[in-house]
């Protein structure tokens, strides 16, 4: 279970000084000062803000950026690493792996891609190959960031108890006092609990990274499904509320909207219903890999559209075949979940 | 640079990042000590310390056993610590400001409250305490010190540009009444180092620094060192207790420090640091030891950094304070120190001061810039070859 793990720095202050980073940096950045570490350093930055807060305009920027970047700098391996993981956050992972080649064609470190590579593998479904390459960056050098990838690869495939093995040892490790790494591992956690039934579980680590990282959005609308499928809709309206009004993320408009119209609340939930609708249809028109999971689950449930559910649902696991996309295609098929 | 974005762990967390550190006697207030921590590099307005870490000086009394060529301080095991840690901050509007409150640990127990950026900071009988945004007291033409070391010849102009200037910074500034805190010492020399250290029940240390310019250039890959070609020891040089090194790297930072000074010394074209028959630099073990030493009972001197080192090598008592005050000059001093070894005309970077001068009186600092510069975060290639592109690339450089 959950243990307050290593003391780091309070939410807020990691925030505002994530916040100041990227501003600063962009200012810097209007004025073509930055170097090519520091342009790579940037996507990085805008992609973390992107997933904490949940903002989807940041992870474009972020791609956008990546972008720019390798067609300022071609011939630098850490142009195409920064676009890889913008490529792979959208889920176009085969021009990510591409990117990934190229970056080690321009002699990028070899660990260091190997570790991009298992990534998108995973993403992919390919747990076997990124369980090699997660092992063996393990034996080479068991730090915080091997052994939290090593226990991702194991939530993925099922085993959670090797998994929760390896994410204590992960945290046991830890030498720095950003709070950001931490919660992103214990959210991960929380999540893998929760695609294996253990809300308890899932509970536990979710709240363990919002005290960690109260402004931590996705861990935010996890607590709220929890919430829900507990029966506290309440509480999960209360959490959901601000999230969807300020993420331009539609999942958050999907679950509160869902819960609503559960509850007989049909016109607020419609409200956000159609806000979920329009912005799924902006996100599907230019990142339909990224999206056709969670839009899926939009048309199965309070969108109403289950043909345009199973049609996503069968593009995402054409995409990767996961436990989960197989799961939707099931659900959206109108089987219960095997 | 001094030390700023040396460290990888505080690149990601520039609130455990240490700048510089100055240990010096006020100048306003005779008997009293003071101790500056800077953290926080290139901060903006809003910045604040990390409620995760301990900041601390650690002083221990030295005591010079020989002097002479090749001879270091033997540092005591008596720790005269002071230790200030930060809370989480609070929301005192709806406009979305904090407020930060600290507490600092003085050596006799006693504990010192303050509130992050008050001018005022906090008082305890023998000492007073302040932290908060300030101007970052550093000042030296980073571009030539770099090109300096990068191409083996001085590369600096009449007319210097300093590379931290407009930047504000994070300081802490502790000053201690010396009979009161300092009193039951033996003697009048000290030793102090400047930390950041994890707050949780088994504490790493983060970030540590001493002198000027030992991590980044010192110990940097000049391309010197047979020995560890391409390896960047900065990080296992953080995590180092200052007064004892570890076994583990000895051997590396001393045959870093051995090339590396050799280097630096050849610079004017003559060798005013000979090596001893066993090869080492005559310089090296001085630095192994990174930490400040100054003499309490010595009034102060705005331009005695590393005079108590020359002393100590040159086989004579010292005449100053030592230490590091915030106006000195100290990159100029470390390269004639390293250079010319006092046999030589003193070596100028052609940058005398910094944005503004700090103050006579507490909290010493200069307040901060409203709109102070913005630099990048990123952190700072160990290779000085590296650099020198680093700080070109990143617009930083004055040429």
């Amino acid at each position: 279970m959950a243990d307050s793990g290593p003391v780091t720095t309070a939410g807020v202050i990691a925030v505002g000084n994530l916040q100041a980073r990227i501003d600063g940096q962009l200012s810097r950045a209007t004025g073509g000062r930055l170097t090519v570490g520091e342009r790579a350093e940037l996507v990085e930055l805008l992609a973390l803000r992107g997933h904490v807060l949940g903002c989807v305009a940041d992870a474009e920027r972020a791609a956008a950026l990546a972008d720019d970047l390798i067609g300022q700098v071609p011939g630098d391996a850490r142009s195409f690493v920064a676009r890889a993981r913008t490529r792979g956050a959208f889920h176009r992972f085969g021009p990510a792996l591409t990117d990934l080649d190229t970056a080690a064609a321009l002699g990028g470190d070899r660990a260091a891609l190997d570790a991009e590579r298992a990534a998108i593998y995973q993403a992919l479904g390919r747990y076997g190959e990124a369980l090699a390459i997660r092992q063996r960056a393990v034996d080479r050098h068991a730090d915080f960031s091997a052994l939290a990838a090593l226990a991702g690869v194991h939530g993925e495939r099922g085993e959670m108890d090797e998994a929760e093995r390896r994410f204590s040892a992960a945290t046991r490790s830890y030498q720095g006092t950003s709070p950001f790494p931490v919660a992103i591992l214990e959210f991960q956690l929380g999540q893998l609990w929760m695609e294996h039934g253990n809300l308890r579980r899932a509970r536990a680590w979710c709240d363990a990274a919002v005290r960690r990282l109260p402004a931590y959005v996705p861990a935010q609308g996890h607590l709220a499904e929890i919430d829900a499928a507990l029966g506290q809709t309440a509480a999960a309206i209360a959490r959901l509320r601000p999230l969807a009004s300020a993420s331009d993320d539609p999942d958050y408009a999907t679950q509160l909207a869902r819960i609503l119209g559960n509850t007989g609340q049909t016109e607020e939930a419609m409200t956000w219903r159609g806000k979920a609708e329009a912005r799924y249809d902006e996100l599907l028109a230019r990142h339909q890999e990224a999206f056709a999971d969670h839009a899926a689950e939009f048309w199965l449930t309070i969108g109403g559209d289950p043909e345009r559910a199973l049609w996503l649902a069968r593009q995402n696991l054409s995409l990767r075949q996961t436990p989960r996309a197989r799961a939707l295609v099931r659900r959206s098929s109108g089987h219960p979940p095997g | 640079m001094s030390d700023h974005n040396n460290s990888p762990r505080g690149v990601a967390e520039p609130a455990i990042d240490i700048g510089d550190a100055y240990v010096f006697p006020s100048p306003s207030r005779p008997g009293q000590l003071v101790l500056v921590m800077t953290v926080f590099p290139n901060a903006q307005p809003g910045a604040l310390f990390s409620d995760a870490a301990r900041y601390q000086f650690r002083i221990r009394p030295v005591t010079i056993p020989a002097s002479g060529p090749g001879s270091r301080f033997e540092v005591g095991t008596d720790e005269y610590n002071i230790t200030c840690t930060f809370a989480a901050p609070v929301t005192t509007d709806g406009a979305g400001n904090f407020a930060q409150e600290g507490t600092c640990t003085l050596p006799n127990g006693a504990t010192v409250s303050f509130r992050v950026n008050d001018e005022h900071g906090g008082e305890a009988p023998g000492a007073r305490v302040f932290a908060g945004l300030r101007m970052d007291p550093l000042f030296n033409d980073s571009t030539g010190y770099v090109e300096t070391l990068a191409t083996r010849q001085l590369a600096f102009q009449e007319n210097g540009t300093n590379g931290a200037d407009g930047w504000d910074i994070l300081g802490i500034v502790v000053e201690l009444d010396v009979a009161t805190m300092l009193g039951r010492a033996p003697g009048t020399l000290f030793a102090v180092a400047a930390e950041t250290v994890t707050a949780g029940k088994f504490p790493v240390r983060l970030d540590r620094f001493g002198r000027a310019f030992v991590k980044g250039q010192m110990l940097g890959e000049l391309g010197a060192d047979t020995v560890n070609r391409d390896l960047d020891l900065r990080e296992l040089w953080n995590q180092e207790d200052p007064f004892q090194l570890a076994p583990n790297y000895l051997g590396a930072y001393r045959a870093r420090l051995n090339a590396n000074l050799a280097v630096m010394d050849g610079i004017d074209g003559k060798t005013d640091w000979p090596l001893q028959p066993d090869g080492t630099h005559p310089l090296t073990e001085l630095y192994l030891g990174d930490y400040q030493v100054v003499d309490v009972a010595k009034p102060y001197t705005e331009d005695s950094y590393l005079e108590i080192e020359l002393a100590l090598l040159q086989d004579r008592a010292h005449a100053t304070c030592g230490g590091r005050s915030l106006n000195d000059d100290a990159g100029d001093t470390n390269l004639t120190f390293v250079i010319t070894g006092g046999n030589g005309p003193r070596i100028s970077d052609g940058v005398d001061q910094a944005t503004v001068r700090a103050s006579d009186s507490f909290p010493y600092l200069a307040p901060p810039n409203p709109s102070p510069a913005v630099a990048g975060r990123i952190l700072a290639p160990s290779k000085v070859a590296d650099q020198l592109a680093f700080l070109q690339q990143a617009g930083l450089a004055s040429r």
